[in-house]
């Protein structure tokens, strides 16, 4: 398992634990003081990030909100693509 | 006329029953038509409340919690990790369908004016404190409240801590601050960012002294009239019922 932690500038802060394999990413954990609503979305997100190639990740993380009602404070979609790779690179 | 709201107040319970009674007045407000609710209370044992997105380990000191005989726990809330110290610190939760008409649906505007109140009790007894979004008010440049919403049920559910002599010390044993190197210069620098009311107007206010501010500053804010009232043979089975998830471990250690 690796981690990394990201304080969004102005804005919450945010970690995620990753668990890789050959370039594709197992499972991901995001943790944080941040907000979402509505909260069980992170599962989601977590669900739909699980077995993605490592370049596809970005991608998934945008449709993921792109799709869904969600709303966010104190993080963006992309802060999460950016906790995820600094996690990746530990 | 002025509108009445039920005001619930200065009960004190354990972290479960507290977290339990918030939900269970939001799951009940719109089924039940109960009025909208202020509630006005303190932890017994203190607690760490730990925000919905947190991980328990990473952010509180299970160790230190154990030999103080603080309780700790995950709310339905996001946001940060808040000691509630039963010696120092009200907490406060309001619950009002997202469609009243004084509830901004815009979510960032609702803290405003909900943290209106709690800044409006505070100048009342001479706090200078204002509203830092996203979710804090600070006085003197210094964290003296910390809030947190969520919205289901069709209704807001905002819940907040008041730092009204709340051991800063004490609180910095309990929380574990996010990647700040131990050493005595850091924790000085994060107790530097926290404040409560003795400190800042260097005089002890007693609990009755800030609770009345704080009723006065919700019914200044919200132009009602607060009716001290208890919760309904509904609400009291719900909250009974969430007891078991909030003292659960897959609960409390869910991240």
């Amino acid at each position: 398992m690796k981690r990394a932690e990201y304080k969004v500038p102005g804005g919450k802060l945010l970690a995620a634990e990753v668990e890789e394999q050959s370039g594709t990413l197992i499972s991901v954990k995001l943790v944080g003081d941040f907000f979402m609503h509505p909260e069980e979305a992170i599962i989601g997100l977590e669900e739909a990030l699980a077995g993605s190639p490592l370049d596809e990740i970005d991608e998934r993380v945008e449709s993921f909100f792109s799709e869904g009602d969600i709303t966010l404070y104190g993080v963006a979609p992309g802060d999460f693509v950016k906790v995820i790779r600094l996690a990746l690179a530990s | 006329m002025t509108e009445t709201w039920r005001l619930i107040d200065m009960k004190i319970e354990n972290a479960p029953t507290q977290m339990a009674i918030d939900e269970a007045i939001a799951i009940n407000r719109l089924p039940e038509n109960n009025p909208n609710t202020i509630r006005l209370y303190r932890w017994k044992p203190s607690a760490v409340s730990i925000g919905y997105f947190q991980s328990l380990e990473k952010e509180v000191n299970l160790e230190e919690c154990s030999r103080l005989g603080v309780d700790a726990i995950r709310r339905i809330t996001g946001g940060g990790a808040v000691f509630h110290d039963y010696d120092g610190e009200i907490t406060y939760s309001l619950v009002a369908p997202e469609a009243d008409p004084k509830m901004p649906r815009d979510i960032l505007a609702s803290y405003q004016v909900i943290c209106g109140a709690i800044v409006d009790g505070l100048r009342r007894r001479g706090v200078d404190a204002e509203f830092k979004p996203i979710n804090d008010i600070a006085a003197g440049g210094k964290k003296i409240s910390g809030n947190a919403q969520t919205r289901r049920h069709g209704v807001v559910l905002q819940h907040g801590t008041v730092l009204v002599d709340s051991d800063i010390p004490t609180m910095f044993k309990v929380l574990r601050v996010s990647d700040a190197k131990i050493s005595d210069k850091m924790i000085k620098a994060v107790e530097d960012r926290v404040t409560n009311v003795r400190r800042y107007l260097g005089r002890k206010v007693p609990f009755t002294e800030a609770r009345d501010a704080l009723v006065s500053g919700f019914e200044e804010t919200f132009d009602v009239h607060l009716e001290p009232g208890r919760l309904t043979a509904g609400e009291e089975r719900t909250v009974e019922e969430l007891k078991a998830k909030y003292t659960s471990s897959e609960w409390v250690h869910q991240r």
